[in-house]
């Protein structure tokens, strides 16, 4: 039995298994003064994963390993780099918020870099196993930094309905699989794709395609399986939820993306229409939950919802008119990377604005423009790109997906457009009623204001990575289309 | 008597319903755990009898995994249950409702 | 005697030899022990439980700690036993990485006793 081992193509995940231990070591070894080397660790560790990234990205070259079915193409390094910049995004946020918080420190690094390293190894899974431990991976962890405030039970409480939630929905995928497996004898995702081919009029095919997408709907919150993601956000420490609307959301998107345009193309006939009903269901809905919700964090759960459905479009509309599915494929990458930064953004503003509000209410964040300037710029930034206004990044977003919809051209593709359009104008009106809020309401409360309550060093600085990339995408969308310009060079391995 | 892989998935198939349903009616956090085993395992019966039946290693090689992830999961779920037991002294999920959908 | 029974003599040999081994050591102790019986010693002992009442009754939430614990330890072992079959064709690499295999595990365990997870209070 002879078999290589590439170890550049797994550098970035071996990279974070080190960082991994090492966190992990660090914990057991320093006493608490001392707890800040962990945090430390964690961000270089991060970091270095990153170099590998770029060596494997100049190289260039597709490399495939064990019979296919672990494959590091351009498509999986542009999502491995956005896991990566999301990560190190989201440990910035955390730093000051867990350190305040007063909670274990080395678990809460040790569990999120699992579920990083678990949404690196979905990025090159081409077989149904890898995919699994990959998604289980990410999600895992999840379950108990949701449940990370101990004390409190809104946080129990969110822990546990997410928990419940996530492995139902893994078992309904589960069971999907080992249909699809036991249909066609085959894991790896091009095996199947030939022969799952002109299959589609069998009844148990049709279960098996069903029972994936529903346990998908799950993992990225698209209505009607959403009903656990407000709850989860609100409980959930503010980065950590900042982390599962954009790392978890993004790392199912990729899952379910892979399964479709890999292995289950010839197949199109039976998913395109759950996933139109799922895109437009999730884009009306969302948006109008968000519209009555009076707690900030709930809205962005609302608002990543609806963010779910624009993002379900492009691949919907393609495949409902038997389009070819490969300018969906790059529209949807873009919408992804985009939705990430400007994402991120928002949530890293809500962690610096509720240090002054000290709630998540929005009447409390009234007037907040007037104590803070700087931070009201913000609040109207990564909002107003989140509504997808010109010139910020969000345009671009909603500007590829609106492209490849017309691109795929038919009927029931411009039904979809023309409810994305609705939502979009819906979607605008919440976001800027936040931007109004914080510059012209009256203060209805006091603020906190001293030295504390600014934003800390590691949390500017998440602040500002953010900013400088929504601004400069919206102004040279050219620096993200390459992201979906390499998504399409996609190995299927074999 | 030789039982074909068809029976093995019918009692899977009965078995992922019983789970399901149970998730769906059943309001205690630990009998809903292990509706959720009894699901997983329906999912490892359905593998192995498809992989028996297709004479196919693979199936086997993903009850493995299965297995050790369904593992972890429950802890993970035991771990949250009983941080919450800490705080109070109830099973039943309708009585933890401060955060309203 | 035939070869069929011949072996089934070995089994015999085997129970004969585990027969005695069992009552020789309950024979020695109770020889050597002391006695003293109360009442809590003579009750049936059950893993620390007391065994008298409803089927029903309350266990300790602290026994799912340890119930987690093995839970996970006893699953990883599944992993080695088919790298145990194959072995011998994978040679040193194989050897390398099912240290870092337990390596990994080790770690979980000297977790668990620094956090004091299999101290009884």
């Amino acid at each position: 039995m002879t078999f290589t081992i590439d170890y550049l193509a797994l550098a970035p995940e071996l990279v974070i298994v080190g960082t991994l231990l090492v966190v992990f070591t660090l914990d057991m070894v320093l006493t608490r003064p001392k707890k800040f080397w962990i945090a430390t660790a964690a961000v270089a560790g991060t970091a270095l994963a990153a170099i590998p990234l770029v060596i494997l990205g100049v190289q260039g070259e597709t490399r495939s390993m064990f019979d296919g079915s672990y494959v590091v193409d351009e498509f999986a390094l542009v999502l491995k780099g956005l896991f990566i910049v999301a990560a190190y995004l989201v440990l910035l946020m955390s730093h000051h918020y867990i350190e305040s918080e007063r909670y274990y420190q080395g678990e809460y690094y040790f569990l999120l870099l699992a579920s990083v390293l678990g949404s690196l190894v979905m990025a090159s899974s081409r077989d149904l196993i890898i995919l699994f431990i990959g998604l289980e991976l990410t999600t895992a962890p999840l379950f108990l930094l949701t449940g990370w405030r101990k004390g409190d039970a809104k946080s129990n409480e969110a822990s546990l309905k997410y928990f419940i939630l996530g492995v139902l929905s893994t078992a309904i995928l589960l069971y999907g699989m080992s249909f699809l497996y036991g249909l066609t004898g085959e894991i790896t995702f091009s095996g199947l794709a030939e022969a799952t081919a002109g299959r589609g009029d069998e009844p148990a095919m049709v279960m098996a395609i069903l029972f994936v997408i529903v346990g998908f709907g799950f993992k990225i919150a698209a209505v009607p399986f959403h009903f656990w993601a407000p709850d989860t956000y609100e409980g959930a420490p503010t980065p950590i939820t900042a982390y599962l609307s954009v790392n978890s959301k993004i790392a199912g998107f990729v899952a379910l993306l892979l399964m479709l345009y890999i292995a289950l193309p010839g197949v199109s006939e039976v998913w395109a229409p759950a996933l139109w009903i799922l895109a437009a269901l999730s884009m009306t809905v969302g948006n109008l939950s968000a519209l009555r919700q009076t707690n900030i964090v709930r809205l962005l759960a609302y608002s990543s919802v609806a963010q779910a459905g624009f993002m379900l479009v492009p691949f919907a509309a393609a495949a409902v008119v038997g389009a070819d599915l490969e300018e969906a494929f790059a529209a949807t990458v873009v919408y992804l990377a985009i939705y990430a930064v400007m994402n991120l953004g928002a949530f890293a503003v809500v962690i610096a604005g509720a240090r002054k509000t000290r709630s998540g209410e929005l009447s409390a964040w009234a007037g907040l423009a007037q104590v803070d300037s700087r931070l009201g710029v913000l609040v109207a930034v990564f909002f107003f790109s989140l509504a997808g206004i010109p010139p910020l990044a969000g345009w671009f977003a909603k500007f590829a997906m609106f492209r490849s919809v017309m691109i795929a051209g038919g009927t029931t593709t411009v039904v979809l457009a023309v409810i994305a359009a609705v939502n979009a104008v819906i979607a605008l009106y919440y976001y800027a009623k936040v931007v109004k809020t914080v510059w012209v309401d009256d203060p209805t409360g006091e603020f906190v204001e001293d030295v504390e309550a600014a934003p800390a060093v590691s949390l500017r600085l998440a602040l500002w990575v953010s900013l400088a990339l929504t601004v400069a995408i919206g102004f040279f969308p050219a620096l993200v289309t390459f992201v979906g310009d390499a998504s399409r060079v996609i190995a299927v391995g074999g | 008597m030789i039982v074909s892989a068809g029976y093995y998935m019918a009692l899977a198939a009965a078995l992922f319903v019983i789970g399901a349903l149970g998730m769906l009616l059943r309001r205690n956090v630990l009998v809903m755990f292990m509706c959720i085993e009894l699901m997983l395992n329906a999912v490892n019966l359905t593998l192995i009898s498809a992989g028996r039946a297709l004479n196919d290693l693979n199936g086997q090689v993903a009850v493995f995994f299965i297995l050790v992830v369904a593992a972890a999961e429950v802890v993970v779920g035991l771990a949250i249950i009983v941080a919450i037991f800490r705080r109070r002294s109830t099973a039943s999920i309708d009585e933890l409702s401060e955060l309203r959908g | 005697m035939s070869p069929y029974f011949e072996s089934y003599l070995t089994v015999g040999a085997f129970a004969g030899l585990g027969a005695v081994l069992v009552l020789g050591m309950l024979g020695i102790a109770a020889v050597l022990r002391p006695t003293n019986p109360t009442s809590a010693k003579k009750m049936t002992y059950e893993c620390g439980v007391d065994p008298v009442g409803s089927g029903w009754s309350q266990t300790y939430v602290r026994y799912y700690v340890f119930g987690l614990l093995f839970v996970i330890f006893e699953v990883e072992a599944v992993f080695i036993f088919p790298w145990a079959i194959i072995l011998e064709r994978l040679g040193v690499f194989g050897l390398v990485e099912m240290m870092i295999f337990i390596f990994i595990l080790v770690l979980g365990l000297v977790y668990a006793i620094r956090k004091g997870v299999l101290e009884w209070e």
